[in-house]
């Protein structure tokens, strides 16, 4: 039954100690998405948003509770498996595009097979086709700063694509983009989930929400979900 | 991650701030150009040490001689007397033939020559040019090779060599004008001026004595030397090489048979006066010895039955014996048995070894010392290499969380840095290395003009390839272990607070 689901998660507390109290970023959160589901997550600044997502994309362990993604617990991983989890698994997405300034758009797009050592022949392909995917067959040799805000977020969505991922996190990433640039990047992600791609997008953007198959909301570190 | 991903991630990194990678890099480079330099300069001397000793064949000589401290025993002056000397004093070995065919029979000896610098048939002077040089130190060397002088130029005696021929110490070449190139006296024939009264080799022996000028009560011999009344003569020597000044002071050098043909005076057999006084040869008393006078004969004698010399085994016994020998061992590793077996003949040994293996010592605590200070600039330079890595962990945060999130492990990251800092040695080593090269390139003719000294002149002063690969792998090694603390701080980064980093 549980199996069916790309992520489960199964009352999964975050915890931060705060001098003598201890803070719920995340409190008896149960969570389920299947593959294939494009799931907005919305909720004001301060809830809990960022931390879910860090927790479903490996980069986080929670206090408490059970993570499960692609079938696999993440709570006994070791560092070196979480990261492998992480390369094979999950591509994450940025508010802030976190692309090398001094890398082109090409090796930017790399940087994941370099770790996922993947021969450097295979490395260039790879990210060439993602780059193509994206729209930006034609900018591969820019360098991040010969590009405009949305061509970078389409880069960088563009090395999370490249391992070819499960799972697509995106962390808020039209925040930093104009709305014109911010409905290109939608639009990209919006088609990368109708071919298929399971995404999660973290947004403040209710017209970002409409978008999705499905909306969940984050308050005080409790998910609620919305009515679909 | 592969090799070649850990080269290319660190260069870019490092070509990113090329001013604080260039003064890194900078600061290794000058402690590893300071270690190539002087390592070179102690390896080269070091080597050309050995290589005196191994050219000259001294690690595989030992030199015997009747005293432990290889002082020659003084015998004074022969002056034409016949084996009156006995074989040496009470308990000591006199130096002889026996001696050299004894140690000839040791095994592991390849060859024997004997030296002589305590008989000589006392000469006046040396000419040439209308020059006259004293003529103090005759030294004999056998001619077959064994004994291997320095030459500054020509050659020293080969077997052919017996007479006739004569090496000089670089300061006569001085004396005589040819200071600034000996090799120009190579060749030319300088005269041996005798006493007068000589008897020895090359003198034409009268069958009149001339009257004697002088002869002390009770000398055992007046027929030859100074008082003899008889001619000094000269005697011509062609040169064939002069000695480094350094190895011979002051000598002239003879083949030693020809030495011993010169000192080795001719006594006659029977001397006939008109008037007779003193004491007579007495009847029975075998011809061939010295007729012992009391008084001096005022007026000429009539040789009679020719003149003799004593066997030269018995004059050179007579004599005090050889100076020392010295012998040629097979192998530098019998030096020390061949020497034990010589002493247990009574005779003393000493062998370069010991001074070999001293001067190899001071070489090498010559470059560790040298070394150390190296080594003390590299330290400096390694916290520079901490510093500048530090700073690059700083900068590089939130490169460092996005590298974590697309799924580098902390290991990858730790190496990665650890291995930028690793980049940082090589590049300052092998730059280093390089300036060092062209410093000893550029020194080297500025050392050996300095060093006037002529047989340093054939020394390299070319950095040696271990070295080079020391001193790379040495700051390459320095800047890794430098870079470790910055790495296991960039690796120990939570990703999550890395990516949000400002
Ligand atoms: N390392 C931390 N220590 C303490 N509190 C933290 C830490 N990280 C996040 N928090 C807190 O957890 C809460 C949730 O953070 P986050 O998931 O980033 O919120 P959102 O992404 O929804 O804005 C916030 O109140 C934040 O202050
Ligand atoms: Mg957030």
């Amino acid at each position: 039954m549980a199996t069916t689901a790309l992520v489960e998660l199964r009352d999964v507390t975050k915890a931060y100690q705060l001098g003598d109290e201890s803070f719920r970023a995340l409190d008896q959160v149960h969570l389920s998405i299947d593959a294939g589901d494009f799931v907005a997550v919305t909720g004001p600044s301060g809830s809990g948003k960022s931390t879910l997502a860090n927790v479903i994309g490996g980069l986080d362990r929670p206090t408490h509770g059970q993570v499960v993604v692609a079938g696999e617990d993440l709570a006994g991983m070791g560092d070196g498996a979480l990261s492998r989890f992480r390369i094979d698994r999950i591509g994450f997405v940025f508010q802030s595009f976190n692309l090398k300034a001094d890398g082109t758009a090409l090796e930017n797009v790399m940087l994941p097979l370099v770790f996922a050592r993947v021969r450097p022949k295979e490395r260039r392909a790879r990210a060439a086709a993602c780059l193509e995917l994206v729209g930006l067959k034609d900018r591969m040799g820019h360098r991040p700063s010969q590009l405009s805000g949305g061509q970078r977020q389409r880069v960088a969505i563009a090395r999370a694509l490249v391992t070819d991922p499960r799972l697509l996190i995106a962390d808020e990433p039209t925040g930093n983009l104009d709305s014109a640039r911010g409905e290109e990047v939608m639009d990209l992600l919006a088609s990368l989930g109708q071919a298929g791609t399971t995404l999660l997008v973290i947004t403040h953007d209710p017209t970002v929400a409409s978008r999705a198959g499905r909306t969940i909301e984050v308050r005080d570190g409790k998910v609620l979900e919305a009515v679909r | 991650m592969r090799f070649a991903d850990y080269v290319s991630l660190a260069l870019r990194s490092l070509r990113r701030s090329r001013l604080r990678s260039a003064l890194t890099i900078a600061a290794i480079l000058v402690g590893a150009t300071g270690i190539t330099v002087m390592l070179t300069f102690v390896t080269s001397v070091k080597h050309y040490v050995i290589s005196q000793f191994t050219d000259s064949g001294q690690d595989r000589q030992v030199q015997v001689a009747q005293t432990s401290d290889l002082s020659y025993r003084a015998s004074g002056q022969v002056d034409g007397g016949g084996p009156g000397g006995g074989s040496g004093s009470a308990g000591q070995v006199v130096l002889g033939p026996t001696q050299e065919a004894a140690i000839a029979a040791i095994s592991h000896v390849s060859g024997v020559a004997a030296t002589s610098g305590s008989f000589g048939p006392g000469f006046e002077y040396l000419a040439f040019g209308g020059k006259q040089l004293s003529a103090q130190r005759l030294m004999g060397y056998e001619p077959n090779g064994v004994v291997r002088p320095s030459m500054v130029a020509g050659r020293s005696f080969g077997t052919a060599d017996r007479s006739g021929v004569v090496l000089l110490s670089k300061d006569y070449a001085t004396a005589l004008g040819f200071g600034g190139d000996p090799a120009r006296l190579v060749g030319q024939m300088v005269v041996l001026h005798t006493q007068a009264g000589y008897t020895g080799g090359g003198a034409t022996l009268p069958n009149v004595l001339p009257p004697q000028r002088q002869c002390e009560q009770g000398q055992r011999n007046c027929f030859g030397g100074p008082t003899s009344g008889l001619p000094a003569i000269d005697i011509p020597a062609r040169v064939i090489g002069i000695v480094s000044s350094e190895d011979q002071q002051g000598a002239i050098i003879l083949p030693l048979p020809w030495l011993i043909d010169l000192s080795d005076q001719s006594q006659p057999k029977q001397v006939q006066y008109p008037q007779s006084f003193g004491n007579q040869p007495r009847p029975g008393q075998p011809a061939g010895e010295p007729v012992p006078r009391t008084g001096p004969p005022s007026g000429p004698g009539a040789v009679q039955g020719g003149w003799q010399r004593p066997a030269a085994a018995e004059f050179i016994a007579g004599s005090g014996g050889y100076g020392s020998f010295i012998v040629d061992v097979d192998d530098s590793a019998n030096v020390p048995s061949v020497a034990a077996t010589i002493d247990r003949l009574g005779l003393h040994t000493a062998t370069g070894l010991a001074a070999l293996a001293e001067q190899k010592h001071a070489a090498d605590v010559i470059g560790l010392v040298l070394g150390a200070l190296g080594l003390v600039a590299l330290g400096i330079a390694a916290l520079g290499i901490t510093n500048t890595m530090v700073m690059s962990v700083l900068e590089r945060t939130r490169e460092i969380g996005v590298m974590r999130a697309v799924g580098a492990r902390r290991s990858a990251i730790r190496r990665l840095f650890a291995f930028e800092a690793a980049m940082l040695g090589f590049f300052g080593g092998v730059i280093g290395v390089a300036i060092g090269y062209t410093i000893t390139l550029v020194a080297a003719p500025l050392i050996r003009t300095a060093v006037k000294s002529g047989d340093i002149a054939g020394t390299s002063f070319s950095v040696p390839l271990w070295l080079v690969g020391v001193v790379v792998a040495g700051t390459t090694l320095i800047g890794f272990v430098s870079g470790l603390l910055p790495a296991r701080r960039a690796a120990r980064l939570d990703p999550i607070e890395a990516l949000r980093y400002e």
